[in-house]
């Protein structure tokens, strides 16, 4: 090599006389996909063309002009973007694993009786479940906002201020009802130990804990099957009534050892603000209503019936179980209605197979709870642990409707419209006192008129795209 | 100084180049507006004394209405705008000249005067107004809004299409458009002069100070940001009519930056191109190249035993590795004693492209002759290493790599992309992109001519010492900046480089 080459005389490897329509055919999928003549032009600036080149190969003056021709030339064919990963997926045996640890505490209540049999009892119980509903629906709430945002330790931060504020609040509300209805301290350990259980409980499950639920959830659960199985002896009372505290102080060590260890060392005044608590607060209400709503006929039930024995409660318990067919139809939803906006083009069609979604899944729900129901009464009745009161037919619709209400309410939440549904139940709940007070009984027309409009509402809300912005 | 994804959170060119204005102008009070994601990031530089620091997330929990009266964005006598009126003001500016439509084409060219551009500034500024006082973010993820942009997109296409959007398409593009228009939901930053590291969404909050305090504004680009997004336009898992309208909005908003600029400042000249063409007036755009500092990188002394060629950077596939390796596997086989050190280690994800990369060697047998040195401190050293520096990338704005290894004294060869030329001139050899068979011929014509190497070397660092040194920048910009905040305009220079 005589002279060496200087960076100013550059030109292609050689004079590659070709025509356009070539070019095209070698850039066919940037140019079919391309948005804009500009995208083209990085492309072939990418592919190492320079003015210089092209002006050498091609004749036209820049690598804009040249991209110009090359998006009018080539008709817009765009490939798909590959399938994105399935957001909502779940498998199948966590809504059975979420159904059976929202129902077996329903063994350590009937195990319990003996403790829960003083004056004051069934007041403190249900005072106890409504607090704690209602907080832990509003420290979900906060949990799964703050996992959303994708901060890590941020969710476990929340959760573990949270946690403890709630439980501070548990005590104190179940202290001050104890005094008020003169009950005794074996009663006002249950209901504080029932709503720290609960917390603790929520707090594992918004951080996908299961295993750690179940594992505070066994001694309390084998220890009181076990006495069930065993015929209630009385010598083993108070043995068993050791393994039913250890679920509740397990479930809120766990949460609390777990919340810590990714907590690490930060400043406690920036962990829950004011407007995390008022973010919460339709969460918190809407559980406070949805217990309501559920232990009203619990709450107003004669003697007769049963009422003041916590074993009441065991009623309630084929809801409690479909609260997990209630999630996995939730995603079910989710995943179809998320479907349905890939496929539409219109968004009345859409609208329209939303609402279809919507009735389908209600109806899903509807026999998923009455199987489950059926499968409660035969082996309750078998045992006759329940009073006859709570199996007829009436009651059983009662709270079908109501559970039907609370899925639709839950659906509404997960989309983002908390205050509604809120509304909608405490005007139930206010209508039922009020039906109670005037001595007529007529629950069921109450739930029937409140899934009617809870539903109307959702068909119309979840009707809108937008709502479903995922 | 606005940054997006860049400084004080994450390393890099840029991130180097905002810390060394920020640290050579102590004269100056930085504020620093960065653009993240969800606003967790850590801060992974030591910001200066004279830096304080806001960061705006564009994704996360969407920011809150601003309190009554704590914003002052209304300008007095101003109209009241009506959000789902606003929303189809600004659904028809996107989408508006249609450009599927070939004989439209030529009015969608990117003229400043276009009445586009005007339509999209005005609301743009509409949109600011809105979000000053109210929650943009929730009437942009609006049922009516979904409505409005599903409707103009009808209307494109009556009949079905293969483009046609569907109601996912018309949901995600609304909130794309919804995160970028978040820093109009924050207050404007006051100040004597905002200076956008990159234009695209940074150029937001300096509209923004613009509009409401009358801030002259500077535009600094490395790469072309409109460019590169672009060019990452194939991996974005949206259908087209949604990549249409999110790029169309960055397309414009570049262009409604460059022209509301008082200065462009470009690191190299190559830049100007993209700049002009998306509407930029050539008299305001002020080159501005980066710098080194010489302190860092002195002259090496002496050669490496062997002929080496050395390599610096981050393993990327934009560095078109493949390219050198091809031609250093022609150099080895007509020079067996030479050698390639390659110093740098993939970015998280890229990964597999250095395995590519070693299994590549491995095909080539080359072997014995290549070494993967990773990540090293002592950048000085890794030049050093080499009896000259290749650099065979794909795309470049003002590589660093070159104007350090010029300022050590060491040759360099290189791929003709971005500013290369320009950083190089006539102390190197630049050659085509892509092209294994011309590199490997420029690095054997060096590395078989001592004399040669040499003589390129004295002038390399005489030319980086020249022209790319870390106080020739800041004097440069020193000198903007005292022009802008006195509202004098910048005497035109450009005419003589």
């Amino acid at each position: 090599m005589s002279s060496p080459p200087r960076a100013t005389d550059i030109s292609p490897e050689s004079p590659r006389h070709r025509g356009v329509e070539e070019l095209c055919e070698e850039f066919v999928a940037v140019c079919e996909s391309a948005v804009h003549p500009l995208e083209i032009a990085g492309a072939l600036e990418f592919d190492g063309w320079t003015d210089h080149a092209l002006r050498n190969s091609f004749g036209a003056s820049d690598v804009f002009t040249l991209a110009e021709v090359m998006y009018r030339r080539v008709p817009r064919r765009p490939a798909e973007p590959p399938p994105q990963p399935d957001l909502w997926r779940t498998t199948r045996w966590r809504p059975a694993l979420h159904s059976l640890l929202y129902g077996s505490p329903a063994v350590c209540f009937t195990a319990a009786a003996g403790l829960l049999a003083g004056p004051g009892a069934s007041t403190v119980v249900i005072v106890s479940l409504l607090v704690s509903w209602a907080l832990s629906q509003g420290l979900a709430y906060l949990g799964y906002l703050r996992l959303g945002s994708g901060v890590p330790g941020q969710a476990e931060r929340v959760l573990l201020t949270a946690l403890s504020a709630g439980l501070t609040a548990v005590l104190a509300a179940i202290s001050v009802v104890s005094v008020v209805a003169s009950a005794g301290m074996p009663v006002l350990v249950f209901g504080v130990a029932m709503g720290s259980y609960m917390l603790g409980a929520t707090v594992l499950l918004v951080l996908g804990a299961e295993r750690q639920v179940l594992l505070a959830l066994s001694p309390g659960v084998l220890g009181a099957t076990a006495f069930l199985l065993l015929g209630r002896p009385s010598h083993l009372e108070h043995a068993t009534w050791a393994t039913l505290s250890a679920t509740p102080l397990l479930a809120v060590g766990l949460a609390l050892a777990r919340t810590i260890r990714a907590v690490g060392p930060v400043r406690w005044a920036k962990l829950l603000s004011v407007t995390d608590v008022r973010k919460a607060l339709p969460s918190a209400g809407f559980g406070l209503v949805a217990g309501g709503l559920l232990l009203f006929p619990v709450a107003v039930a004669t003697p007769a019936h049963g009422a003041g024995s916590a074993s009441a409660l065991l009623a309630l318990l084929p809801l409690t179980l479909s609260m997990g067919a209630a999630e996995w139809l939730l995603v079910w939803f989710r995943r179809r209605t998320q479907r349905a906006m890939r496929s539409t083009h219109n968004l009345r069609v859409f609208a329209s197979r939303a609402r279809l979604l919507l009735a389908a899944a209600v109806l899903q729900y509807l026999i998923m709870t009455m199987l489950l129901t059926a499968a409660v009464l035969a082996v309750v009745t078998g045992s006759r642990m329940l009073h006859p009161h709570w199996t007829t037919l009436q009651q059983i619709a009662t709270y079908l409707t109501i559970g039907c209400s609370l899925f639709v309410s839950l659906l509404l939440n997960a989309f983002d419209s908390r205050i509604v549904p809120v509304i909608a139940g405490t005007a139930a709940l206010a209508v039922e006192i009020a039906c109670h007070i005037r001595r007529l009984d007529n629950q069921i027309c109450v739930g029937m008129v409140l899934l009617a409009a809870l539903a109307a509402y959702a068909a119309a809300v979840l009707g809108s795209a937008a709502r479903h912005a995922s | 100084m606005i940054t997006e994804g860049t400084y004080p959170h994450q390393f890099g060119g840029v991130s180097v180049w905002c810390d060394q204005i920020i640290r050579g102008m102590p004269g100056y009070d930085f504020h620093l507006v960065a653009l993240v994601g969800t606003g967790s990031e850590p801060v992974v530089w030591d910001l200066p004394g004279n830096c304080s620091l806001t960061t705006i997330p564009l994704w996360g929990i969407p920011p809150a209405s601003p309190r009554k009266g704590q914003r002052g964005g209304h300008r007095a006598g101003q109209r009241r705008v009506f959000p789902s009126r606003l929303v189809h003001r600004l659904i028809q500016a996107l989408l508006d000249p249609p450009l599927l439509d070939p004989p439209l084409l030529d009015q969608a060219k990117l003229d400043p005067s276009t009445h586009a551009q005007s339509r999209f500034a005005d609301v743009l500024f509409e949109l600011f107004s809105y979000a000053q006082q109210a929650n943009l973010s929730s009437v942009l993820s609006s049922t009516r809004a979904v409505r409005l942009l599903s409707e103009a997109w009808q209307d494109r296409w009556p009949h079905a299409h293969q483009l046609m959007p569907t109601v996912h398409d018309a949901v995600t593009a609304l909130q794309l458009i919804e995160h970028c228009l978040r820093p109009l939901s924050h207050a404007p930053v006051q100040a004597d002069v905002t200076h956008v590291s990159t234009n695209g969404l940074g150029a937001l909050p300096a509209l923004a100070a613009k509009w409401q305090h009358d801030t002259p504004m500077v535009v600094s680009e490395h790469g072309i940001y409109l460019r590169e997004q672009y060019l990452h336009s194939p991996s974005l898992p949206y259908r087209w009519a949604v990549k249409e309208l999110y790029l169309g909005f960055l397309r414009q908003l570049c262009a409604l930056a460059y022209h509301e600029a008082e200065t462009i400042a470009p690191c190299n000249v190559y830049n100007r191109r993209w700049e002009e063409r998306l509407g930029a007036d050539p008299a305001r755009i002020r080159t501005v190249y980066n710098g080194v500092d010489p302190a860092n990188f002195p002259m090496a002394d002496r050669e490496p035993d062997k002929p080496t060629i050395s390599w610096v950077g981050r393993i990327d596939p934009i560095k078109d590795l493949e390219t050198l390796l091809s031609a250093f596997a022609i150099v080895h086989e007509e020079m067996p004693q030479a050698r390639l050190r390659l110093f740098g280690s993939p970015p998280k994800g890229r990964e597999p492209y250095l395995e590519r990369c070693k299994e590549m060697v491995t095909e080539l047998g080359i072997d014995d002759a290549v070494a993967f040195e990773g990540h090293t401190s002592k950048v000085r050293e890794a030049y050093q290493a080499g009896s000259i520096v290749a650099l065979s990338s794909v795309s470049e704005g003002f590589p660093y790599s070159l104007i350090e290894a010029m300022t050590c004294g060491r040759t360099c060869v290189a791929t003709d992309v971005g500013g290369v030329t320009e950083a190089i001139g006539d102390t190197g050899l630049v050659v085509p992109p892509r092209n294994p068979a011309r590199f490997a011929d420029a690095c054997l014509t060096l590395l078989g001519d001592e004399e040669l190497r040499r003589k390129y070397a004295a002038a390399a660092r005489a030319r980086a010492l020249e022209f790319f040194t870390i106080d020739s920048a800041i004097s440069k910009f020193d000198e903007i900046y005292g022009f802008l905040a006195a509202r004098h305009p910048l005497p035109s220079v450009e005419a003589a480089q």
